[in-house]
């Protein structure tokens, strides 16, 4: 059964190229959102295995949608990224609810492979 | 001139005494003859006192009008102390009444010395008039060998024009003569109640013991007249002689301390003048609360450029509306005045005092003025700095987030795009997969050198999560090692985080470049109401704040928060950089 995954990100071409990236590597990309809010009602909604999510968004930190998600029953693993580097964001990249973070410059399918196994 | 007035002074002292020694053979009783000395003493006394005032009022008629009042009072005694003689009794008939005008002169033209209203011009001049023509009658229709019982001096041979009509009531003469003096005695009441009405309250202040002597002179006179005395009652009734010494000495007595008065109220200015330039300018409020004797005095001084009033420290400043809690006197014109005071309106009576005290401080409020708008002018230069400074933070955060969420994402989006590229080229991709390995290589270089440049012109870090975390990050990436110690975690407002922040980012890149040193401390404390940052570090020291922009740039940066920035930098000692920025509140 294909991995199912969703994208988090408030920059729509990062969405369009994630989501072909991720498609050309067998997941299966249920949807996307750009906001937090949006986030957390698309993964109760369509309950992806994984969700790709930034850490800066228009409304709230990915360290709080990550622990909304983390009550979840069918939790999602839940990959931290963001355009900034991990020295630049200090304490907002934190991998307590999270499996691991990824800067978006080291983005690739091996890397997010390396963090969630499966494909 | 003053060689006149002595000689004047003199004549006066040499008339009273003459009359005294010349009334030793005069056929009059003893207390008569007592009271005469006492009379003549005290018009002496009265001359002294009017030479006094003439001599330090030269310029005023005052003095001169005062001295001649006792003098020909004196002289027109003559006529019955030198009763057989032709010339006195002349002299003192045709001075009977000139004490009319010299004193209603004297008093009208108080203090100046100048008559000042028309029908005050028109009065003296008339009464002036009067009193030669009164002396006519006297000269011409007395009849010195008339049998008459009211006069004592008797001409039998006299040389000068007593001409000898014949008149069988001469007292009925002197009667009716005496009556026409009434109704000047009135209009000259009512001129000087007018005069009183129109002074100012400092000026009535100065007028009103004067004025109150010369009402009670002639409230005696008119009751003189009424009651149907004779001018020798006045000697031989010892009511009537007293209350006429009493007004012969109570006039100068009281013109001097009307001077005085003046004079107090001018030398507490004069002690304000003296204050004005011993004290500090900032001091000329208090200086002028000492003098007006008003501890809550305010001084609003005028910015012409402005168009508004403001304290000595150049802040805004609104006046009250004049009330019975506060009043207000503005010094200056009108359109262009120079300052305000706020004071107790209980200083609105004495303006004379108000006025004195503007004058002499006029060029120590010009300079506190000059100051006060150096100071609006500073204040408003540090406050444009400041926003100059914050502008400059704004601009730098928005150029920070459009490279970010401009270029660089575009720049993320290309590299995943090459990502995909490797995938649709698959394994057989030769040659290019070289290419595109190249490609992410200067895509990877790309990134770097826009994520510098972002951090340079403004780290995210520090507005998004506060300077601690910043200075955490900036620790991170230092290529010496970096002890962050104490760091605050209060929000310290932007300006004073970006200051702080860049303080250490520059001061790191500094020792990095110059100071070989092997460890950096860094902290960042609260002490008082100021943010306090230390960065030592044991290097070579030797740092030179003048030269490079770096720590000039920083210099004026905290400056410009109305903080300091200090360097040691010994050579072979490490460098200690010590800022202290205000936090306000």
């Amino acid at each position: 059964m294909p991995t199912t995954a969703l994208i988090v990100d408030d920059h729509p071409s990062f969405r369009r190229f994630a989501r072909r990236l991720l498609e050309a590597a067998d997941y299966v990309v249920v949807g996307d959102a750009e906001d937090g809010a949006a986030a957390i009602a698309s993964v109760r909604a369509l309950r992806p295995d994984v969700v790709l999510l930034d850490v800066l968004l228009p409304d709230m930190t990915g360290l709080d949608v990550a622990k909304e998600l983390a009550v979840l029953s069918e939790r999602p693993l839940v990959v931290l990224t963001s355009s900034r580097t991990a020295s630049d964001l200090g304490s907002l990249v934190r991998t307590d609810d999270a499996s691991g973070f990824i800067a978006k410059r080291d983005l690739t399918v091996a890397a997010l492979a390396g963090l969630v196994g499966g494909t | 001139m003053r060689a006149v007035r002595l000689l004047v002074w003199a004549a006066g002292g040499a008339l009273c005494a003459g009359m005294t020694l010349a009334l030793g053979p005069v056929d009059q009783p003893d207390v008569i003859k007592h009271r005469a000395v006492v009379y003549f003493t005290l018009s002496f006394i009265a001359i002294t006192i009017g030479v006094i005032v003439w001599d330090r009022r030269p310029d005023s008629r005052t003095g001169l009008l005062l001295t001649a009042l006792p003098f020909v009072e004196v002289i027109s005694d003559g006529k019955w102390i030198f009763w057989n003689h032709a010339f006195p009794v002349t002299l003192a008939l045709a001075c009977t009444v000139l004490y009319v005008p010299l004193f209603a002169h004297l008093v009208l033209s108080y203090p100046t010395g100048r008559l000042t209203t028309r029908l005050d011009r028109s009065f003296v001049l008339f009464t002036y008039g009067f009193a030669a023509v009164y002396a006519l009658p006297y000269l011409l229709v007395f009849d010195t060998r008339a049998p008459h019982d009211r006069f004592v001096y008797e001409c039998f041979d006299c040389a000068l024009p007593v001409t000898h009509v014949a008149s069988h009531d001469i007292n009925g003469l002197t009667d009716a003569l005496d009556w026409t003096l009434l109704p000047l005695a009135l209009v000259f009441l009512a001129l000087l109640g007018r005069k009183l009405v129109r002074a100012s309250p400092g000026g009535r202040r100065v007028v009103l013991p004067l004025s109150i002597a010369a009402f009670l002179a002639v409230a005696q006179f008119i009751a003189h007249i009424a009651l149907n005395g004779s001018p020798d009652t006045t000697w031989k009734d010892t009511s009537w002689f007293w209350i006429n010494s009493l007004v012969v000495i109570g006039i100068p007595v009281s013109l001097g301390l009307g001077l005085l008065w003046g004079r107090t109220a001018r030398s507490a200015v004069a002690d304000l003048v003296v204050d004005l330039e011993r004290t500090p300018p900032v001091g000329v409020r208090d200086a002028l609360a000492r003098t007006l004797r008003d501890p809550s005095l305010e001084l609003a001084l005028w910015l012409p450029d402005r168009g508004t009033y403001v304290d000595s420290h150049g802040r805004p400043l609104e006046l009250p509306t004049p009330g019975p809690e506060r009043a207000v006197t503005v010094i200056g014109e009108a359109e262009a005045p120079l300052a305000a005071f706020v004071h107790d309106p209980a200083l609105l009576e004495r303006p004379g005092l108000l006025e004195a005290a503007a004058a002499a401080a006029r060029l120590a409020l010009e300079n506190e003025r000059l100051q006060a708008e150096l100071r609006a002018q500073l204040a408003e230069l540090r406050a444009s700095r400041a926003r100059i400074v914050q502008a400059g933070d704004e601009e730098r955060r928005r150029l920070e987030r459009n490279l970010h969420d401009g270029a660089q994402q575009r720049l993320l989006g290309l590299g995943l795009a090459l990502q995909l590229v490797r995938v649709e080229l698959g394994p057989h991709a030769n040659g290019a997969s070289e290419l595109l390995t190249e490609a992410e290589e200067e895509l990877r270089a790309a990134l770097d050198d826009l994520r510098d440049l972002a951090r340079g012109i403004h780290p995210s870090i520090l507005t998004d999560q506060g300077l601690a975390a910043a200075l955490r990050s900036l620790a991170e990436r230092s290529t010496v090692p970096v002890s962050i110690g104490a760091v605050t975690e209060d929000r310290l407002g932007d300006p004073i985080e970006a200051a702080a922040y860049f303080i250490v980012s520059e001061s790191l890149a500094n020792v990095a470049k110059h100071a070989h040193a092997t460890t950096i401390r860094v902290s960042v404390t609260r002490r008082d109401e100021n943010a306090v940052v230390d960065i030592d570090d044991n290097g070579v020291g030797g740092a030179d704040p003048a030269c490079g922009s770096g720590l000039r740039g920083l210099s004026d940066r905290v400056q410009a928060l109305d903080g300091t920035l200090r360097v040691e930098s010994p050579s072979g000692g490490g460098t200690h950089i010590h800022a202290e920025i205000p936090c306000g509140s």
